[in-house]
């Protein structure tokens, strides 16, 4: 049925959107996680 | 880091859960049948969205009010959160219009207010990547931020008042007339799977900028610190 | 100093300043004769037709030029560093943006005073008989723009490429005024039932609701 085709087009948008932005949000946090540590580190030492 | 983890999966369940009930459980519609499942996620991603956008618009009052940066974090995951929403919703919109009534779009009060608020925080959000201090950033963009939302009912009314002036085919009939009971379950599953997902969303968006926030203060720490120690240096050698 | 005062005095600094050179008016009534002209090419103007189309092209005119010619307002003061002088002088910071407000409101409604007759001239266009009403819609219409883009125009004086941010800021916020402003102008030019009434109530509205926000947040957008 073509129907089926839009339907399941939605639900591939519903997914791939959260899927994203959730994926970009955890890894700029992955990211800036690392990069304070290493500024932590850098006081403490200096 | 575990219960990031823990809540990503949780968010991929429900997601999983909302949609398994919504193209299986969900009895098949009279007129449009497949198609109309759908509208589960569709009125879900609305709600969830108008959600965040007001939740943005309150920290956005809540950070002129009080200069506390917790509430420029909200502001900014409400927005980011919200459009992205939005974004499931005028996509979806179209998918489900198309073939049920052939057309992609129209421009009535809601589709035109739903576009126009997308557009709005698009607006919200590249404001903020325009401006570089952090505070004034977060003072302008709340303002802006107060203006949009404020702007949103007029436009719906303003459109209203148009539209019913140059009638046109109604087609986004009440959707709620008339619902099957084990539909409206199957809603409150899919709206509350959302709520679910937004939220969990939304809590790392915030977090993303909380670290933001701390790596620019430990940065700022570091460079007095190099300054500091480069100026003694200097006075020590003369 | 009361805020009238200090807002009249502003006001007349804006205008002396303006009127020193006028290049932002004469650049501004350019530009909006220019949209007028363009719209000719994008549809056969049949006097029935123009009637239709032509009050939606004339705001479209005056919102495309007023949200170019506003972004100097802060801007200047900006590149200048004026705005902490300002800031320093005994007044209120909504009497600056009232001040800057009533300036925008000048130059643009001295832009559509050329504009208007010209479109009408150029499209056939009668405006006999409704010029009252008219001017009503134009001032009401004008109010609410350079209501909102002044405060805009406060706002992106801090960003990057400010001169494209402030239509992009702007434009979505004024849809509802188009809206209204455009319906308006059409209930009297063309022969269709007329809602003027009510689409000047709405306009009145947008401007009473968008000036006391303005006033609410006006310390913010001066300060620091």
């Amino acid at each position: 049925m073509k129907n089926f085709q839009n339907l399941f087009l939605a639900w591939i948008v519903v997914w791939a959107v959260f899927f994203v932005y959730e994926v970009s949000v955890a890894r700029r946090i992955a990211h800036l996680r690392d990069e304070i540590e290493r500024l932590k580190r850098q006081l403490r030492e200096g | 880091m575990k219960l990031r983890l823990a809540g990503t999966i949780a968010a991929a369940l429900l997601i999983i859960f909302g949609g398994y009930a919504a193209l299986f459980i969900a009895p098949e519609e009279r007129t449009m049948h497949e198609i109309q499942r759908i509208f589960y996620f569709h009125l879900a991603s609305w709600i969830t969205s108008f959600t965040a956008f007001f939740i943005a618009f309150v920290a956005n009052v809540a950070y002129l009010a009080t200069r506390r940066a917790k509430w420029d974090w909200l502001g900014v995951a409400g927005a980011e959160v919200g459009v992205a929403c939005c974004t499931i919703g005028l996509i979806t919109g179209p998918l489900w219009a198309r073939p049920v009534w052939g057309i992609w779009w129209t421009w009535d009060a809601r589709l035109t207010t739903t576009f126009i608020l997308w557009l709005l925080y698009i607006s919200y959000l590249l404001l903020r990547g325009l401006i570089e201090d952090p505070q004034r950033r977060a003072t302008l963009s709340a303002i802006y931020g107060v203006f949009a939302f404020l702007d949103v009912p007029l436009v719906y009314m303003a459109n209203r008042l148009w539209r019913t002036q140059h009638p046109q085919p109604v087609i986004l009939g009440g959707s709620g007339s008339g619902l099957d009971p084990m539909m409206g379950k199957v809603l409150l599953v899919c709206v509350i799977a959302s709520f679910g997902v937004m939220v969990l969303v939304f809590l790392d968006r915030y977090r993303l900028e909380q670290l933001r926030y701390e790596f620019e203060e430990l940065r700022q720490e570091v460079e007095s610190r190099t300054v500091e120690s480069q100026s003694i240096s200097e006075k020590g050698r003369t | 100093m009361t805020t009238a005062r200090a807002a009249a005095l502003i006001l007349a600094k804006e205008l002396r300043l303006e009127f020193r050179t006028r290049e932002l008016l004469n650049a501004t009534v350019i530009f909006s004769l220019i949209v007028v002209v363009l719209f000719s090419f994008a549809f056969e103007p049949t006097a029935a037709e123009s009637r239709r189309y032509g009050p939606g092209l004339l705001w479209i005119a005056f919102l495309f030029a007023g949200s170019l010619m506003l972004h100097p307002s802060f801007a200047r003061e900006h590149t200048n560093g004026t705005l902490e002088a300002l800031r320093m002088a005994p007044i209120t910071s909504f009497s600056i943006l009232l001040g800057k407000m009533l300036a925008n409101f000048v130059f643009l409604s001295l832009a559509e005073i050329v504009v208007v007759p010209v479109f009408s001239v150029l499209y056939n266009v009668s405006l006999a008989g409704v010029v009252g009403r008219l001017i009503l819609v134009l001032v009401l219409g004008t109010l609410g723009l350079v209501i909102t883009g002044t405060v805009f125009s406060a706002v992106s004086a801090h960003a990057r490429m400010r001169e494209l941010l402030l239509p992009i800021l702007l434009l979505p916020i004024l849809a509802p005024l188009l809206i209204a402003a455009v319906e308006a102008t059409a209930s009297l030019l063309t022969d269709e039932p007329s809602h003027y009434g009510t689409w000047v109530a709405f306009l009145a509205g947008f401007d009473v609701v968008f000036m006391t926000v303005s006033w609410l947040l006006c310390d913010y957008l001066v300060e620091e």
